[in-house]
């Protein structure tokens, strides 16, 4: 019960070097012509003072333009990318559902990708074994769980990804623009879910451009923009504000 | 110690991708796992022929000699310049979960040493039966080339594969170098072709030299490899894989950035 995410003033910079030099040729040839660089490309100041609490059971919004630093946000919680200053303290093991199409193999089986999936989340085939029939069932696909990936719909890579991470158990979740995918009947069965985890006392982070789904499953919202956060209130007062300032 | 029971969590994992290399690798191929033995038979045969030839020596056993060079060094360039790549191919794992990077190179050097084992059946066969007065029990020492080649390999691989997550045309760097490792080594020349010449120090100092000959002084001459040969081998892990923990220590966490 001890599931918290403490954030101090993180600041995240993506470093320029990512997209500069990527080569040992122009390496070379930057060394070569010194200093006559045309374009400077500076670090992108991704997260600017964040400063966070969140306490076991929490369900919280993150609400924000494209670019307002929604998904780095959940990255840097999820620790996949570094921080350059500040403190990061999440105690509890992250499940997140940041990109969906990555880690899922095309050629295999929605069933084979279920065992995929548990065991890039760390997991043993025993355990995933054990846990198939749950799985499908929640995901629901009929007889397409025998087909291969790639005659799946967005949607129901959405559904089969959704039911493999909220299953293997967790106490973070984190989710990033994803669940919107499913069909109504499925996001019933998604918003019964993530209640049930939540009163597990797991803590849940969304980041949506639906408002209304957003509305729904949480009840704190962050409001992001430009890598600060604006507002830190109850969600309807956060989508409020958002859709006061921001969807103009 | 943290990071190695990290690897270990995570060994379901990278154990799963290895397997799933092989089989996308003999995926709908008739001869499927036996492509691993016949192309190098094949190209040992082509060249021993042409080999034994210029050099004046049996066919019979020279081709072995070719054979054993053939797929240990298939096996190293295999795992360095497969490796150097390895981090942008898991790009969406990384992306995704946080393991320690090195199963990713891992995986490599393990998909490497099974196509590596399968392969050496082929040179055993053709040993047992063109010299068989060679098998006796330092054919035992043969066995441990695959855990120093592995060893070897995979830190190899970690830092090839952290360079090429900055510089993505490493690759076609390291070919060429691997190209050149290849012809100042005793890999399809005998080491008396180099002593002849006088490279006495191509042989002596080359721990790739050294590396061979674990496997080849039991399998082609019948004997015990020597200590020099295993010294060799060992330092060569030792300083790969303190490289490699260094590198790793100061890039790990930005190479996500890179991807």
């Amino acid at each position: 019960m001890t599931n918290t995410i403490r954030l101090r003033d993180v600041n995240l910079h993506y470093a320029s070097v990512a997209f500069r030099e990527r080569s040992l040729k122009s390496l070379v040839a930057a060394w070569v012509s010194q200093g006559r660089s045309k374009c400077d490309l500076n670090d992108i100041h991704a997260l600017k003072d964040i400063s966070v609490r969140v306490d076991p059971g929490e369900r919280i919004g993150l609400l924000g333009h494209n670019g307002a630093g929604k998904s780095s946000f959940l990255k840097m919680v999820a620790g996949l990318y570094p921080i350059s200053s500040g403190s990061r303290e999440v105690r509890g093991t992250v499940r997140s559902m940041l990109d969906l199409s990555l880690g899922f193999e095309p050629d295999a089986t929605g069933r084979e990708n279920i065992l995929y999936r548990g065991l890039l989340l760390g997991l043993s085939p025993k355990a995933m074994r054990s846990m198939e029939a749950e799985i499908v069932e929640f995901a629901d696909l009929g007889e397409f769980i025998d087909y291969p990936l790639k005659t799946y719909s967005v949607g129901m890579q959405v559904r089969l990804a959704f039911a493999v991470s909220t299953s293997v158990g967790g106490d973070i979740l984190l989710l990033d623009e994803v669940v919107g995918a499913g069909d109504a009947r499925f996001m019933g069965k998604a918003r019964a879910r993530i209640m049930s985890l939540v009163e597990q006392s797991e803590i849940m982070i969304l980041a949506s451009h639906d408002l209304t789904t957003v509305g729904q499953l949480c009840q704190r919202g962050l409001v992001l923009a430009g890598g600060h956060i604006m507002l830190d209130a109850p969600i309807e007062q956060a989508i409020k504000f958002y859709e006061e300032n921001f969807s103009k | 110690m943290n990071y190695l029971r990290g690897i270990w969590a995570a060994r379901y994992f990278w154990w799963h991708l290895s397997m799933s290399d092989l089989r996308s690798r003999w995926r709908r191929s008739f001869f499927g796992l036996f492509w691993s033995m016949i192309q190098p038979l094949g190209l040992t045969l082509l060249l021993s022929l042409v080999f034994s030839r210029i050099f004046g020596m049996r066919i019979t056993e020279y081709a072995p000699y070719i054979l054993s060079g053939m797929i240990m060094w298939e096996y190293v360039v295999g795992s360095v310049i497969g490796g150097s790549l390895a981090f942008v191919q898991a790009d969406a794992y990384i992306k995704q979960t946080r393991h320690p990077l090195a199963i990713y190179t891992l995986r490599n050097a393990l998909t490497g040493l099974i196509v590596l084992a399968t392969a050496s059946i082929a040179l055993v066969g053709w040993v047992l039966i063109v010299m068989p007065q060679n098998l006796g029990w330092c054919w035992l020492a043969a066995l441990t080339t695959f855990p120093i080649v592995g060893l070897v390999s995979w830190p190899g691989a970690t830092i090839t594969a952290y360079i090429a997550a900055r510089f993505r045309d490493l690759p076609h760097a390291l070919g060429l170098i691997m190209q050149a490792m290849w012809f100042v080594s005793p890999i399809y020349f005998e080491p008396s072709t180099f002593r002849n010449g006088d490279l006495h120090a191509l042989v002596d100092f080359n721990p790739i030299y050294h590396l061979m000959q674990i496997a080849r002084a039991p399998l082609l001459h019948g004997q015990w490899p020597t200590l020099e040969n295993y010294a060799w081998s060992l330092g060569m892990i030792i300083v790969l894989g303190v490289i490699a923990i260094l590198v790793g220590r100061r890039c790990e966490k930005r190479v996500i950035f890179y991807l």
